[in-house]
């Protein structure tokens, strides 16, 4: 059954970074319903990004392992539901309608 | 090709520091490569990376440069070579559909886990993004089917894109990487050249820690087996953990079935080998996959190939996964106990925990199911009665001659699995195939990087008549270099597997399958290729002696039987235990 995740990534801030997190996401056919980028506060090296998906369980733990595996990418967490995505766009300065 | 024995290492040497003398970014790069141990490229000049090429010029003592007829060629040369060596394969392309015609190659690297580091020609940096001629964008355009890329714009940069491209191709689960590199970067000087090697990038974790907890759950489950079974994978062989998988299956009484990509990491003629797995497998080792009670994964991804319909493979089964990619544990069959670790690392450790164990009667239901193989189909294909010349027999005498101890590099088709199945594999590193991407094509260039990579091995191409024209310009890089491969190329005048499916399962509609092909001799010959075609039985024994006694390139066609097939078949959508030994009843092609 699909649901909402938050997904949190944390990686190198180079180029195309977002494109290889996407194709990752798009190659499962997973939906991306909102999606923030950002560069991490004090350190223009490293970014993130902040995904709200849907999607099966299964699906979202084994596309978690396959981000991984991006060089970049030093961590893709995710929990349940989309409280976490507006709690950490709202801490990214990012007002979002709900 | 005694040239190319000649290179000594230096670049180890001459890296490092070097102050108060500009290079080029292009001469940069070349001294990395030099300094990683590269002594063969294999690549395709062109415009956007003509100062790389101008930059070789006065490496020649260092580097060898094959050149191709196509890129595609360039990066099938190097895969090979990577394969029959665990070193990184090395490619050169210029810009556009220099860079796109390796895309199939990144593709089938990628797969197939094996280390190669492109570097392609770019347009100059300040034409990016204007469709500039030649100008494609190759990152992008590579970002699926690559382990990594970068683009290099600054000449500075160059170095370190370098150290970490080699680095992350052959660390963890290896796999190919692109540099493309601007031209105004392989122009500009560098003021100060020093160069490091990578041995770790913050984000990017190659090898696991093994984890105790893991190993002990795998042993206690394996010292409670009754019917213990081991699938070994490539893997095992990029890890070089053939030793400690025999051990394990001495020890502990494990048969063991390999996949397409990990013959060669268990002796075939070994008590406890059982055969080869897979969709045109051994009878035995597909069967007795849906029998036993702990199934045990070792650097193996349970690729469709191997586990047929997913819902009933091994439902009975205990797995236990050892497997170096986190993203395959439990990616297609769930893992019991799944082991996130490099396979000998995992062995090592495992070996001590298993209790000494012997399961003959296990080991022997698998000759039993083997035995009947033998009877309905081994016979027939290897020592045929009829009068025409069969796939099987070719490669049985192939084996028998060589006795199993040249490097085979097969293409796509038929004939790749009749080769996996009768060619008995005794060492490491002599299997060199397209695996999960099925490339026809590979097998020609391929050869040529294995035979660069081991001049002291024969090199055996075995090719369909499909798969050979797709890449037989690399004959020109044959004669060229004078590479004493050799080439057996079976022509049945169809592409056979696609015709062998349209035959079982499509009421034998050849919907272009069939094939007019040219006179091969003919083509080799105009190559300086000693050629002879083969079509009665009687000739085959002299011809393959004289493939394989000769000292320069040789090519031997046979002509096989046109509509022959190959069994035993896992049909699409069917279990492992739905295994053919025989075309399929109307009754089996409906369900």
């Amino acid at each position: 059954m699909k649901q909402e995740f938050t997904l949190e990534i944390a990686a190198d801030n180079n180029f195309s970074i977002l494109n290889r997190i996407v194709n990752v996401l798009n190659r499962r056919r997973v939906r991306i319903k909102k999606l923030i980028a950002h560069e991490m506060e004090g350190d223009f090296y490293r970014g993130g990004a902040i995904l709200l998906l849907y999607t099966t369980p299964e699906l979202m733990e084994k596309v978690k392992h396959q981000l991984e595996k991006l060089i970049e990418v030093e961590y893709a967490n995710y929990t349940e539901g989309s409280d976490a995505y507006y709690e950490r766009s709202e801490k990214h300065g990012c007002r979002v309608a709900s | 090709m005694d040239a190319l024995l000649t290179k000594t290492k230096t670049g180890a040497q001459e890296a490092g520091k070097e102050v108060g003398k500009k290079i080029s970014g292009a001469e940069a790069l070349l001294r990395c490569l030099v300094a990683e141990g590269v002594e063969t490229i294999f690549g395709y000049p062109g415009g956007a990376i003509m100062p790389v090429y101008d930059a070789l010029y006065h490496y020649t003592d260092k580097i060898n440069h094959i050149l191709v007829r196509h890129e595609q060629g360039a990066i099938h040369a190097a895969q090979g070579f990577a394969r029959v060596t665990g070193k990184t394969g090395v490619v050169f392309a210029t810009s556009g559909p220099g860079a796109t015609n390796l895309i199939t190659g990144l593709a089938d690297a990628l797969i197939d886990s094996t280390p190669v580091v492109c570097v392609t020609g770019q347009v100059f940096a300040h034409l990016l993004g204007t469709d500039a001629f030649q100008e494609t964008d190759v990152v992008n355009t590579t970002i699926p089917v690559t382990k990594w890329n970068v683009q290099v714009a600054e000449a500075k940069d160059i170095p370190a894109a370098v150290a970490r491209a080699f680095y992350i191709a052959n660390s963890g689960r290896p796999g190919p990487v692109l540099i493309d590199i601007t031209k105004n970067a392989q122009n500009e000087m560098i003021e100060e050249f020093t160069y490091e090697k990578c041995t770790g990038i913050r984000t990017y974790r190659p090898k696991p820690t093994l984890q105790i907890s893991q190993v002990q759950a795998a042993a206690e489950l394996i010292n409670q087996a009754k019917r213990p079974y081991i699938l070994a994978g490539q893997g095992v062989l990029l890890s070089g953990a053939t030793e400690e998988l025999k051990a394990l299956s001495e020890k502990a009484g494990i048969p063991v079935a390999c996949t397409l990509l990990g013959l060669g990491s268990f002796p075939t003629d070994h008590p406890n080998y059982v055969g080869f797995l897979g969709m045109h497998g051994n009878y035995g080792p597909n069967v007795n996959t849906n029998e036993c009670d702990v199934l045990i994964g070792i650097g193996m991804r349970f690729d469709d190939r191997v586990t047929g319909n997913v819902s009933r493979y091994a439902r009975q089964a205990k797995v236990i996964h050892i497997e170096i990619d986190k993203a395959e544990i439990s990616k297609i069959i769930q893992a019991d106990v799944p082991v996130h670790a490099d396979a000998k690392e995992a062995l090592a450790a495992l070996l001590p925990l298993v209790k000494s164990a012997t399961h003959q009667e296990w080991i022997d239901s698998f000759r039993e199911l083997n035995r009947i193989e033998e009877e309905k189909i081994i016979r027939k294909e290897c020592n045929p009665d009829c009068e025409k010349l069969m796939m099987g027999e070719v490669i049985h005498r192939l084996s028998e001659m060589t006795k199993g101890e040249a490097i085979l590099v097969t293409d796509v088709g038929q004939h790749q699995m009749t080769a996996s199945r009768y060619y008995r594999f005794r060492y490491p590193l002599t299997n060199v195939t397209s695996g999960g991407a099925g490339t026809m094509g590979f097998a020609l260039p391929a050869a040529i990087g294995a035979k660069i990579a081991r001049p002291d091995k024969d090199v055996v191409a075995v090719i369909g008549d499909g798969g050979y024209q797709m890449t037989m310009q690399e004959l020109g890089t044959i004669l060229q270099y004078k590479i004493p491969v050799k080439i057996l190329v079976l022509n049945n005048s169809y592409l056979g597997m696609v015709r062998q499916w349209q035959q079982l399962f499509h009421e034998k509609r050849y919907s272009c399958t069939e094939m007019v092909n040219p006179d091969f001799v003919k083509l080799a010959e105009a190559y300086n290729i000693p050629a002879r075609r083969v079509t009665q039985r009687e000739d085959l024994v002299p011809a393959l002696t004289d493939l394989l006694n000769a000292k320069t390139a040789s090519f031997v066609e046979v002509v096989v039987g046109r509509e022959d097939n190959v069994f035993p078949m896992v049909p699409a959508g069917g279990c492992v235990s739905d295994v053919l030994l025989e075309p399929p009843t109307v009754a089996q092609q409906k369900k």
